[in-house]
């Protein structure tokens, strides 16, 4: 059994391509959010081992939702996938919790180089 | 010809996130540029009449103060013009962010003149960074012309309507930004024309058959 998954989009299109892009070892189980808010209530429920996270969104940011997620779970394995590359903003996802940064558009290498740095990040931070 | 003949409402949300990531690129260019955080709206693409476009970007602008803008048009098998719209309060604050020296040291020039200088060396980093990766991701090769700088005039006559074809159709893809902590925002936004249609369809194909 794989880990279970959460991606948090608000792109339909975009969903499809990190479901298209992601390790085999991910998986079967996931749920998709459209916003942030919908993250929140999903990951209340399921718990997921990793969460696929976008940054811009309506309703409620990937921001907001990274920091509620890991207040609600500090072990949360939240993976910022964003067109937002700016520094300023992967060093404030980093500070929130975040255990790794990728940039869209998603692609099986760039999934993978991310899974492996949040794995990282998660024995540095247990 | 309508919106939904020139693109499918699948093919815009596609476009929308092929421009969400160019002007992702953009912004990051910029704030490594001058230090700041750049907060972007979610991008929008529209197919409008030209005719459109200007009363379209005046309901964009925030109050009905004087604007500068940047022009610069591009051109590969996609082409069109890129703009960057700021009111002209924020034009005055870039010129303080990037120093009274200019970008690159450049000699202290007059107030206005280093006020429409540090515009176009803003307008041409973003749109430069924005355009270029839009040409990435669809597989195309820019060429640019000049960025022009038009400085201070009101949002309604701002636009340059008349070059664009009557009866002619527009895809505008915008997005709003601003920066945290300063008083500057302001609007970017491409133009290109239904000319471009046919190869923008086959561009967006390509894309989705590498990603999806």
């Amino acid at each position: 059994m794989g880990r279970s998954v959460l991606i948090v989009d608000d792109s339909n299109i975009m969903r499809q391509f990190i479901k298209n892009a992601l390790p085999p070892e991910l998986g079967p189980a996931l749920w998709e959010a459209r916003d942030g808010a919908e993250a929140v209530a999903l990951y209340e429920t399921h718990h997921p081992d990793l969460v696929f996270m976008d940054l811009t969104m309506p309703v409620m940011d990937g921001v907001e939702a990274l920091t509620r997620i890991m207040a609600l779970d500090p072990t949360a394995t939240v993976i910022i996938l964003t067109a937002d590359i700016q520094a300023k903003s992967r060093a404030r996802v980093m500070d929130l919790g975040a255990a790794a940064f990728a940039r869209k558009p998603p692609t099986p290498d760039s999934l993978m180089d991310a899974l492996a740095q949040a794995d990282q990040h998660r024995r540095e931070h247990p | 010809m309508t919106a939904s003949t020139i693109l499918k409402p699948d093919e815009l949300e596609l476009l929308q996130e092929i421009m969400n990531i160019a002007f992702g690129q953009a912004a990051a260019e910029l704030a490594e540029l001058i230090d700041i955080f750049v907060v972007l709206s979610l991008p929008e693409a529209r197919v409008v009449p030209t005719t459109e476009v200007p009363v379209l970007i005046v309901n964009e602008l925030a109050g009905d103060g004087p604007v500068s803008m940047v022009e610069q048009a591009f051109w590969g098998q996609f082409q069109g013009s890129a703009f960057l719209l700021l009111p002209s309060n924020s034009s005055q604050e870039l010129v303080y962010l990037l120093g009274n020296t200019g970008i690159g040291g450049a000699p202290i020039l007059p107030p206005k003149e280093l006020e429409k200088e540090t515009i176009l060396e803003v307008g041409n980093i973003l749109i430069g960074a924005c355009v270029s990766k839009l040409a990435e991701l669809l597989e195309d090769t820019m060429s640019y012309n000049p960025p022009t700088a038009v400085m201070e005039c009101h949002p309604s006559t701002v636009f340059p309507i008349t070059s664009w074809e009557p009866g002619s159709t527009a895809i505008v893809l915008k997005t709003l930004f601003r920066f945290s902590g300063k008083n500057v925002s302001g609007f970017l936004f491409l133009l290109t024309s239904q000319d471009s249609i046919a190869w923008l369809r086959r561009a967006l194909a390509s894309f989705l058959g590498r990603y999806a």
